[in-house]
């Protein structure tokens, strides 16, 4: 098959995000136990309750296994060779971008997230995270003077107490799973979003997470909140440096939308996939829930996965309130070696809850892309309607494509719809394009844009070209 | 019925087999013992009801030949004339009624022992247990090879006995070019069980139509079959199966394309109400190119009952230019009642066209209001409705299949 | 149109292809110059599209043996982008549907490859959307249709519009049509002919490739050629065409017959 061969050069492209930033860093030594935990805790000043909330995950994650349910396997994480903190040699946060070590700003300007005030994104408010701390956010006068809180999860610790300790881990409890569990004693940073009753975010909010340090864990947090008739945008992006060692990365994210309110969650991981043999890369095992736990509240999930060795990752919907909305839209891009074992979970507990998911996923390579979702409506959820539509394209005879979604309903009043579809490019297609004098490369380009078109419509308007770009680097071959 | 202890008492209690099965049976009792029996953590029976399976097996398996009564044969609808039928009683004197037309013989023993259990081997599936308990119980094995380009049909009744389980091993070898139309019938009966077993291979060029009704009928009566089909090259192999009235049936129809190159349709229906679960696992996997699918499962589940479908199709590398369709519609017309369904596709051949759907609602509303609107009362327009649902895949069911009047008992218990 | 200094700009000899390994053409002989219109009509299977296609350079067909110049640079060895870039047009007879890929953002990307290939400055979003608007009307298309996937959901008139619109902004040197005409009610093919009648100019040439007579009225051609099992075996003016209407293609087996029986 010469043409799928030509189209695998084209999926392949070096990581351009896989520098190192020659920093000072303060790590704590390696290992895990309840001493570290407290020491992660002190460092951060929390209140009490916290860490009890980290030393109850501790005990949970210590009787928990780690998971090997889903048939991917990898080598196993030794959780005593990890660092569980690192961050940046400098004083206590700074007040002022000025103050910030400028390694560290060139670090997200080559990133292409610039935080200084000149160049900085209008429109978008950003949380800068590096290794287990966020350096800087930016636009947070501004959106106080909407009462908007974002700012990183530590500063709300000390800052708003009280809605930390109300809605930590009651989305994702501590015991969830192995990862949440770990996630929930050790985590170190991450962002915190708290949207006042009646506001509307005046602008998009966005965190930007960087590995750094090649033995480190990242195990960060974002909580979001958005009260009564409330809505925010919120996006995050995700690079880290190439080692030849595999760097976990578990994650937790909650999300709380109250009666009318709406929270779009968007996300571009990209982090470092590991060479061509499949060393190195990241383990991106990340636990993402939202609740919809008030009626005609809205929770719409997008992302755009190329990055990780392997990722899990199940962006979820509980739809308690009545008349509440989920969505879905992924698209997924593996190559080489990389595994991706992802989709979302919609459980309709309340009435006419609506869900709606838009799976794509790519393979090339050898790589393993798979999409997994249950969808549940539960016996009280009169009404209710699902439509997912889980499509994959492969690229070569090598890739693989599974497709799991498990579907369960207990209401006769409600309606599920699912399809799914595989293909590969089509020939035709390609000829098409190319006979209008459209090269090869970008024909490719285009017919994979085409095939995620779905999803790309539903990223935030600032984001959606900065994903497709991400995706034709993805796909930049050798010339261009 | 986890403990190893229950489960070495009840492999004790068994009967050992003879011959050919001796070996199977050995076998059937070492996965048992190593593996045990399922759990919720089993993927393939996570849903399974655990308290109907056990009481499945407290079952006795051991029968005197007296049990199936020659009364049976008269309760049968009057078979068709150019259809033989054999009507099996599994565990003594195996075969009541036997009349083999022109051209289907017993299998000799050489290749009995060449083909047995091989096919089921191929499929090769994780914790395999329905095998395994059909392994374990079956004292007699029904062979039978239909020759090379005959074309028949056949009739194969198997009527379940009061308070027992019955176990059946069935293995057809389908000679290049033969045509046959088979149809299965299986009866439960009183607090009863039936453990079944079929291996079929096909080779080249046949075509087999495949009708198998499966009617629980009577109280408490419960089913798990087995079927294994190997599919060579160019055969057509089209499966329309029926599943109603059951406590308790499982069905694992698993077909393998050996080369690839063949085209499998399949047509599969399971209606539950009150407590029932039937659930249906299915395998396809093609090892070879441009092997074609066509499956359309459904499931209507009222009152308290459940209906399970699972359905895995594998694309490996090898099967380039795979078309395969899959589709699993289903009913779900009470509260109470529970349908789960889950399509699995695995492919890794980038040239093949696979597609998946499924979907779970209710009657249109539209529908019946359209028939009301035209003075047709609620019963008859849900009964006219339901007909229609199971149309597609009754359609396809050979005419002599309709006397086993099935399609009246599918529609008379279910109400809205 | 025609005169005697006429540049060639495609010539094709002795052109034999396959596709899946199976012979289709078996020593095509064209010549066409500057200001021509030609007509190849034939049977079904009797290679018309193969020879289209071998032209824009598709990668299922190989071809065996043989030549393609076009303005005496051999062609054979280009992409399909790089000969449409050059200047050489498919329309296709069954314009694939691209779902998600959209029409507007297509037809400017493939505008910008041939200006550039033609050393003309590309065009942004607002230059280009001022040119496709003064070419919707050559084929009376609505501009709604630029808002869509390309040709998704399209009628088949509306897809052979959107390959004149191509042609209209492409501005080849050679368009080659390929059934433009099959599937077109009578108004849909008036719109069509006059599109490509407006388009021809005295430096560029059309190959249309037919079945009937009917597209012939609205465009008269210079030539007519007749195709049969992967060769030319008559060529003639529009009076060949109009012959072959009246009597069918039976008479080319009795021609070709009597030729063989010459032999």
């Amino acid at each position: 098959m010469t043409q799928s061969n030509t189209v695998e050069e084209i999926v392949s492209k070096p990581y351009k995000y896989g520098f190192i930033t020659e920093i000072e860093t303060e790590k704590i030594p390696k290992g895990l136990n309840e001493d570290v935990i407290r020491l992660i805790s002190a460092k951060k000043n929390e209140p009490n309750f916290l860490l009890e909330f980290r030393l109850r995950a501790y005990e949970q994650w210590l009787k928990m296994k780690e998971p090997d349910w889903s048939g991917l396997n990898y080598s196993k994480v030794d959780y005593q060779d990890l660092v569980y903190y690192a961050a940046p040699k400098q004083d206590i946060k700074k007040k002022s971008l000025d103050e910030v070590d400028p390694k560290l700003l060139e670090t997200f300007e080559k990133l292409g997230i610039p935080l200084s005030e000149q160049k900085r994104l209008s429109n978008v408010a950003v949380d800068a995270v590096f290794d287990s701390v966020s350096i800087a956010t930016t636009y947070k006068e501004k959106l106080a003077e909407h009462g908007v809180i974002f700012c990183s999860i530590s500063e709300a610790i000390s800052e708003y107490p009280d809605l930390i300790e109300k809605y930590i881990g009651t989305v994702v409890p501590i015991n969830d799973n192995f990862f949440a569990a770990l996630n929930s004693a050790v985590f170190s940073d991450g962002s915190f979003v708290y949207i006042p009753k009646g506001v509307e975010c005046p602008m998009e909010l966005s965190s930007y997470f960087r590995i750094n340090s090649g033995d480190t864990g990242q195990f960060e947090r974002t909580l979001i909140i958005a009260e009564e008739s409330s809505s925010v945008s919120y996006l995050e992006g995700c690079t880290a440096p190439m080692f030849d060692t595999n760097t976990l990365h578990a994650a937790v994210v909650e999300l709380v939308a109250l009666d009318n309110a709406s929270i779009k969650y968007s996300t571009v991981q990209n982090w470092y996939a590991g060479n061509e043999e499949g060393v190195g890369g990241i383990y991106n095992f990340v636990t993402k829930r939202g609740e919809c736990r008030g009626n005609r509240s809205k929770i719409s999930w997008s992302q755009v996965e190329t990055g990780s060795a392997i990722t899990w990752k199940y962006p979820s919907c509980v739809l308690q309130g009545d008349n509440s909305i989920g969505e879905f839209y992924s698209i997924a891009l593996t190559n080489n070696c990389q595994k991706a074992d992802t989709g979302t979970k919609m459980i309709h507990i309340g009435k006419n809850t609506k869900s709606k998911i838009v799976s794509k996923g790519i393979s090339a390579g050898q790589s393993k892309n798979s999409y997994r979702g249950l969808v549940s409506i539960s016996p009280n959820a009169e009404g209710s309607r699902n439509y997912s539509q889980c499509d994959s394209m492969l690229i070569g005879d090598k890739a693989s494509a599974n497709t799991y979604p498990y579907i369960q309903s207990k209401q006769p009043q409600s309606n599920i719809e699912h399809e799914a579809s595989t293909c590969r490019i089509s020939e035709d297609q390609l000829f098409y394009l190319q006979s209008r004098g459209i090269d090869f490369e970008e024909s490719v380009s285009m017919l994979i844009s085409g095939f995620c078109s779905d999803v790309f419509n539903e990223l935030p308007l600032e984001f959606a070209s900065e994903a497709d770009k991400l995706l034709a680097l993805k796909l930049e071959g050798s010339v261009g | 019925m986890k403990s190893s202890t229950i489960c070495k008492e009840w492999l004790d209690s068994l009967p050992p087999t003879q011959g050919y099965l001796k070996n199977e049976q050995s076998i059937g009792r070492e996965f048992l013992l190593e593996k045990g029996m399922p759990s919720k953590k089993d993927e393939a029976w996570r849903l399974s009801n655990f308290n109907k399976l056990n009481s499945f097996l407290s079952l006795p398996t051991i029968i005197d030949s007296e049990d199936i009564k020659s009364e049976f044969k008269s309760i049968f609808p009057e078979k068709d004339e150019n259809r033989e039928r054999i009507i099996i009683n599994p565990n003594k004197n195996p075969i009541l009624n036997i009349n083999l037309p022109n051209g289907i013989e017993k299998l000799s023993n050489r290749e009995i022992e060449e083909n047995l259990g091989q096919i089921v081997k191929s499929t090769n599936i994780k914790n395999d247990i329905s095998v395994c308990l059909n392994q374990l119980t079956s004292l007699e094995l029904l062979a039978l090879k239909v020759k090379r380009n005959f074309n028949h049909s056949l009739e194969i009744v198997i009527p379940s006995i009061e308070e027992k389980s019955i176990s059946t091993r069935i293995f057809l070898l389908i000679e290049e070019g033969a045509k046959l139309d088979l149809l299965q019938i299986f009866i439960g009966n009183n607090n009863s069980a039936q453990n079944h077993l079929i291996e079929i291979k096909l080779e080249s060029k046949v075509e087999l139509t495949h009708g198998l009704i499966s009617l629980g009928e009577e109280k408490d009566s419960s089913s798990i079959c087995t079927l294994a089909v190997e599919q060579s090259e160019k055969s057509k192999y089209s499966l329309h199966s029926i599943h109603h009235g059951w406590d308790y049936a499982r069905f694992e129809p698993r077909i393998i394309q050996s080369k690839g190159e063949a085209s499998t349709m399949i047509k599969g229906l399971q209606v539950t109400k009150s407590k029932e679960q039937i659930a249906t696992h299915s395998l396809i996997r093609f090892e070879g190119p441009n092997g074609k699918l066509d499956q359309l499962q459904k499931a209507v589940a009222s009152e308290h009952s459940h209906c399970i479908f699972n359905g895995s199709i594998e694309v490996p590398q090898k099967a380039q230019k795979t078309e395969a369709s899959q589709l699993s519609r289903n009913l779900l017309l009470s509260k109470r009642a529970r349908i789960d369904t889950k399509p699995e596709l695995e492919i890794v051949a980038d040239d093949v066209r696979c597609t998946h759907g499924a979907t779970v609602s209710q009657l249109q509303d539209e529908e019946l209001f359209y028939l009301l609107s035209r003075g047709i009362d609620n019963k008859h327009a849900n009964s006219l409705l339901l007909k229609g649902y199971y149309d597609e895949v009754i359609s396809s069911f050979p005419k002599s299949a309709k006397k086993w009047n099935f399609i009246e008992k599918l529609i008379q218990d279910i109400k809205k | 149109m025609i005169s005697s200094t006429s540049e060639t700009i495609l010539s094709i000899e002795d052109l034999h292809a396959t596709v899946e390994d199976q012979e289709i053409l078996h020593g095509v002989n064209l010549v066409v110059k500057e200001g021509e219109i030609h007509a190849i009509m034939g049977r079904n299977g009797s290679g018309k599209s193969t020879l289209s296609k071998v032209i824009a350079g598709h990668p299922s067909y190989k071809v065996l043996s043989g030549s393609i110049q076009f303005k005496g640079k051999d062609i054979l060895e280009l992409e399909p982008e790089e000969r449409a870039r050059i200047g050489i047009f498919l329309g296709f007879q069954y314009p694939v549907e691209i779902p998600g890929v959209s029409n507007l953002e297509f037809l400017r990307v493939a505008t910008n490859s041939r200006r550039k290939e033609l050393l003309k400055s590309e065009l942004d979003t607002f230059e280009f959307e001022d040119l496709v608007k003064e070419r919707l009307k050559i084929v009376e298309m609505d501009p709604a249709f630029l808002e869509r996937s390309v040709n998704e959901g399209f009628s088949g008139g509306e897809k052979k519009r959107n390959e004149i619109l191509q042609m209209a902004l492409l501005e080849p040197i050679i368009s080659i049509l390929d059934e433009t005409d099959s599937g077109l009610d009578i108004d849909a093919l008036r719109i069509v002919a006059s599109g490509i009648n407006k388009l021809s100019q005295p430096n560029s040439a059309t190959i249309l490739i037919t079945h009937y007579q009917r597209l012939l009225n609205e465009i008269t051609p210079d030539f007519v050629h007749i195709m049969a099992d992967g060769k030319i075996i008559k060529t003639g003016n529009k009076e060949l065409a109009i012959d072959l209407e009246k009597s069918g293609y039976d008479f080319i087996d009795k021609d070709t017959k009597e030729k063989e029986m010459a032999k």
